[in-house]
């Protein structure tokens, strides 16, 4: 009776939790990956940093890796409808990195989105003299 | 902790984090300068008729459009000829018109989403980010001030300054960008280099701005204040 009753409940609980563990398997990758180790970069494969990282850049690159939309958005309120200009601009990005293609695109397609800035805010895809890869 | 003292301290929390961001959108416009109240005024008699420096100035330094249609062109500042038939003389007069940054913006009252807003020193200006292209503000600006962007401008004469895609309404913003740097707008400078020195941009609440002092020194009047809404670019000559 009672190791029926014990069978019974691994099985249910194996019912529930197996396919949990199917469906969180990829988060869990995820939050490894961009998370908890350190030595896993997927951003330098194909992001061109800067000569000189960080060196006068408005925040630190990894607040800015993750963070630079919501900094921008907010800066852009505080811009147009208020008024106040501060150090932080869209085209102050461009004079360290020239390039958008080799910036903006490659981790933007990566994870498939697209941004709409350069519609309207003056970005080069690429800088003077390089080819231009990509067409947004 | 006892109920009343969590429910105090609960509200003074919502209370904190509700307004800790509006108190800071409000401190930073003030810092912006909430005691300057830009104007423009146009002194019609020193403005010749056939000049366009201005009009030519204002593309060159916004990005505005010109696709050589009438129907799709747009003009932040344009000039405008007309015939005073109701006077004996029958003269004509050519006077520039661009947004009248009024003081009560009929664009801004009818705005769906609050694109068009209103800001602490008196400009009206379009966030563009935000417009979702209605056209109310087109039928509610007295003075077809608002222009509304039918197709993409191909052309970028100023990369500095951003243009607008397909889409969105726009209207002269009295170079905002320029008066934040402490510059006078483009149709200003471009008006003084032509010789000409018709267009004054100043504090409207300073008294002893040079805007001021024109609209205490001559006999100004505005186009259609009849409407109540309050427009700040005052003609002097009309």
């Amino acid at each position: 009776m009672s190791s029926r009753r014990i069978l019974g409940v691994g099985r249910n609980a194996a019912v529930a939790v197996i396919p949990l563990l199917i469906i969180l398997a990829p988060l869990g990758h995820a939050i490894y990956v961009e998370v908890l180790a350190d030595d896993v970069d997927d951003a330098q494969a194909f992001l061109e940093l800067p000569a000189e990282p960080n060196d006068g850049c408005v925040r630190e690159t990894t607040y800015m890796r993750f963070h630079h939309w919501e900094l921008l958005r907010e800066v852009r309120d505080e811009v147009v409808r208020g008024g106040v200009r501060k150090e932080i601009s869209l085209t102050r990005c461009r004079e360290c990195h020239p390039s958008r293609e080799k910036f903006c695109n490659r981790c933007h397609q990566a994870v498939s989105l697209e941004p709409d800035c350069f519609g309207c805010h003056y970005y080069p895809a690429a800088a003077a003299g390089q080819r231009e890869v990509t067409s947004r | 902790m006892k109920r009343r003292e969590f429910l105090r301290k609960g509200g003074w929390f919502l209370v904190g984090t509700g307004c800790g961001r509006g108190l800071l959108m409000v401190a930073a416009a003030s810092a912006a300068g909430a005691d300057t109240r830009w104007g423009m005024v146009i002194d019609l008699t020193r403005c010749p008729a056939d000049c366009r420096a201005c009009v030519q100035a204002c593309r060159q330094e916004n990005n505005v459009a010109l696709h050589g249609d009438t129907r799709h062109d747009i003009h932040w500042i344009r000039k405008v000829t007309i015939r005073k038939k109701h006077q004996p003389d029958g003269r004509e007069v050519s006077l520039p018109v661009l947004c009248n940054h009024c003081d009560h913006p009929p664009c801004a009252q009818v705005c769906p989403v609050k694109a068009t807003t209103q800001r602490p020193d008196g400009i009206v200006i379009v966030d563009h980010h935000r417009c979702i292209g209605c056209r109310y503000c087109l039928i509610a600006c007295p003075y077809n001030a608002r222009f509304f962007n039918y197709r993409e401008n191909e052309d970028w004469p100023n990369p500095e300054y951003p243009k607008r895609s397909h889409g969105v309404a726009e209207s002269c913003h009295l170079c905002a960008h320029r008066l934040d740097q402490g510059l006078q707008p483009a149709c200003v400078d471009a008006c003084r280099q032509a010789g000409a020195g018709a267009l004054v941009v100043g504090n409207l609440n300073d008294p002893e701005s040079e805007i001021s002092r024109l609209i205490a020194g001559n006999p100004v009047q505005r186009i259609r204040p009849d409407l109540g809404t309050e427009p700040k670019v005052h003609y002097i000559g009309l």
